[in-house]
């Protein structure tokens, strides 16, 4: 800065001195606890805590871990018309071969892909000025939560009814404006609309987790507005973008009440295939195979998502 | 190096003793300057200071006295209501923060928490559009100038408070300000660390010949570190002189208060010789000089005398003036020194008197004792 070159650092501190002072600063006999400390180091031996969480595993094996597994054996069983459940128990690959040459199924799977890609991106894109808008230009605690209670309002109502109401406006202005009605366009609109507030909330609390004076640090060195965003404020809300990433990734592919209302049965998705081998078809085993690959899908674009971030390191 | 613009004495301008400088001078000029926040809370009223380079200003003074909304305002991060910030010719005010020639060390050392400390130091570099090569260079430079090359690649949190502070330091330094504004830097250190950094960061300013503007409500601090002090309180300087006058001739009875260990005697104006005054209440008279002709006999005046210049004689009467009997309230051993807290009628004082003599201190609480102190040490204050 400036024409000041000649003024070389030669400067120096006295590094020893200081380090002295900050290693008695530092130093604390072993054992030493400040008072909650202690309470909280006695108390804890690892089983009380496990203990707490046990209800919570319970939870999440019956309804989650359970009903997963389930689904992975049936997949691996034999369709028969004539059994009461519409499967036997034999041991079969026949529903995987099976689908591997599903060209349809494959070419929903690709559709939802692009699908859930487009609204992430766009629920990023329109979301994030809400979120910096909420979380670093209103300064009040108090109008921060009014604002976001606001954002929060039309999820009061049910997804049905919103995905009902958004059906006929959205595909008669589409059609106003030369986009088929009733499309994978009014479709992908419809879930932009209901997914957006996952992405905005991650990112509102990312953005509130800024720190300001850092914030304040980039501009004062020499950052204009575009540079301080890029340097320092989006790679802190890295998390909420990866977080809200993954909601709603997850959450739009494998979506299909909004695809069946908004898209009028015209438009398929894995969640609509997979619907219909189930409930249209009765074939479970096919189904769950189906189901199987899908969650496969999530799992490895959820890792590709965290991958790509580094989320780990942010946290 | 500054110039005396801090005499020693009182000054007879009081809260504007430092005229602005020519606007196309050199240094720092705040030209009334004054803020008031949305809502009407006056942060800045009226400052008028001038900073030459090469000096060191410390803003002193309680919290919410405007030393901070002071120092942001210099750095571009609050707009002025009122009032010209000047640097060698040219006004800041209109300009954002990133196009000042001046940086800031944050109170809380504002790290970026995902930047290695290599990368935080280069941060100021990168967004001048140096070069990759040079820029590391020079953020090494300065790492060595911090003593922290070897930590170049951790993560700030990775880091003590005490090494934050100086990559912080380094961060600011390397992008070679004209001036240098610190909030409370030493504020987040701990109290060995703390005294250790005064010394080395009034060596390295004095080193770089650069203009600090530190900002502090630590007395000591303050007395330690600048060439001179700016004492605000209220929105307002209150004094500016170096820091020997600071301690030794506090202008108001704020001053003489916020600097602690002061003595004030309330009381009227009884008789005047020349520029001498008498001034005395129910229990203690004191003689003091002025240098204008207020106040006047009968008016209230205010006289500090500070608690080191406080004599004790142990058992010889009392004198006319400067002195006052007093029972001992407490005794504080401080190490070096023995604090005693006394009352004479219903006023409080206070003598510090060398640790040695706390053999013969301790344990007196309840006696009477007389003390007294030279007339030289008398200061008038302004209200």
């Amino acid at each position: 800065m400036g024409n000041s070159s000649e003024r070389e650092p030669v400067a120096r501190l006295d590094v020893a001195e200081i380090e002295a002072a900050e290693e008695i600063v530092e130093q604390r006999p072993p054992g030493e606890r400040a008072l909650g400390e202690q309470v909280a180091a006695e108390r804890d031996g690892g089983w009380i805590t496990a203990l707490w969480a046990l209800p919570g595993f319970v939870w999440l094996g019956f309804f989650l871990i359970a009903p997963l597994v389930f689904i992975v054996l049936v997949s691996f069983w034999t369709y028969s018309l004539g059994a009461k459940s519409g499967f036997t128990t034999n041991w079969t690959l026949e529903n995987y071969s099976r689908l591997f040459h599903d060209s349809t199924y494959w070419h929903n799977m690709l559709s939802s892909f692009e699908t859930s890609l487009i609204v992430v991106a766009a629920c990023l894109v329109f979301g994030f000025p809400v979120a910096y808008f909420l979380a670093l230009k209103v300064e009040n605690l108090r109008y921060q939560i009014a604002l976001f209670v606001l954002a929060l309002a039309p999820f009061w109502t049910s997804f049905l009814i919103r995905s009902v109401a958004w059906t006929y406006p959205l595909n008669y202005i589409l059609a106003k404006v030369g986009v088929a009605s009733f499309s994978t366009a009014s479709v992908r609109l419809a879930l932009i609309q209901l997914y957006i507030l996952f992405m905005v909330t991650p990112l509102f609390f990312s953005l509130s987790q800024v720190d300001r004076a850092a914030v304040e640090a980039a501009r004062d060195l020499g950052g204009n507005w575009w540079r301080t965003f890029r340097e320092v404020i989006l790679p802190q809300t890295m998390p909420g973008i990866v977080i809200g990433s993954i909601f709603v990734f997850v959450l739009t592919m494998g979506e299909y009440g909004t695809v069946l209302v908004v898209g009028g049965n015209k438009i398929q998705s894995v969640g609509t295939i997979v619907n219909s081998y189930i409930q249209l078809a009765v074939q479970y085993p096919y189904g769950a195979a189906a189901a199987v690959w899908m969650v496969l899908v999530l799992i490895a674009g959820v890792f590709v998502i965290t991958r790509f971030s580094n989320l780990r390191q942010e946290l | 190096m500054p110039e005396g613009t801090g005499t020693l004495g009182p000054t007879s301008e009081g809260a504007a003793p430092v005229a602005p400088s020519d606007a196309k001078g050199s240094g720092l000029d705040l030209i009334e300057l004054t803020k008031v926040f949305p809502g009407g809370t006056v942060a800045v009223e009226d400052v008028n200071l001038h900073v030459d380079h090469g000096e060191y200003v410390v803003l002193l003074g309680p919290s919410g006295c405007g030393k901070t909304t002071t120092l942001r305002m210099i750095g571009g991060h609050e707009f002025p209501t009122r009032g010209d910030i000047v640097l060698d010719g040219a006004s800041l005010v209109g300009l954002p923060p990133h196009k000042r020639p001046t940086t800031t060390v944050f109170q809380h050392f504002a790290l970026f928490p995902h930047r290695s400390v290599v990368d935080n130091i280069e941060f100021g570099l990168k967004m001048h559009g140096m070069p990759k090569e040079e820029r590391r260079k020079q953020a090494f430079d300065a790492l060595r100038m911090v003593g922290l090359e070897e930590l170049a690649d951790r993560k700030p949190r990775a880091l003590s408070g005490g090494q934050q502070q100086r990559v912080a330091l380094a961060r600011v330094l390397v992008t070679k300000p004209k001036a240098l504004l610190l909030d409370e830097p030493l504020g987040d250190l701990d109290r060995l660390l703390q005294l250790r950094m005064r010394v080395e960061l009034r060596n390295l300013q004095r080193q770089l010949g650069l203009m600090f503007v530190h900002v502090t409500h630590n007395q000591e601090e303050a007395l330690s570190m600048a060439d001179r002090i700016v004492v605000m309180n209220e929105a307002r300087i209150q004094q500016i002189a170096d820091p020997l006058t600071i301690a030794m001739r506090p202008e108001t009875e704020l001053v003489a208060r916020f600097m602690g260990d002061n003595n004030i005697i309330r009381g009227r104006v009884t008789a005047r010789e020349g520029d001498r005054l008498i001034v005395e209440n129910g229990h203690v008279r004191a003689s003091v000089r002025s240098s204008d002709d207020q106040p006047s006999i009968g008016d209230e005046a205010m006289v500090s005398v500070r608690a080191a210049a406080v004599q004790l004689s142990d058992g010889a009467a009392r004198a006319q003036v400067n002195s006052a009997d007093c029972e001992i309230v407490f005794v504080e051993f401080l190490g070096d020194l023995v604090k005693l807290h006394l009352t004479v009628g219903d006023e409080r004082m206070l003598a510090k008197v060398p640790g040695d003599r706390y053999p013969s201190l301790r344990g007196r609480e309840g006696e009477n004792i007389t003390i007294t102190w030279n007339e030289d040490d008398g200061q008038l204050l302004r209200a």
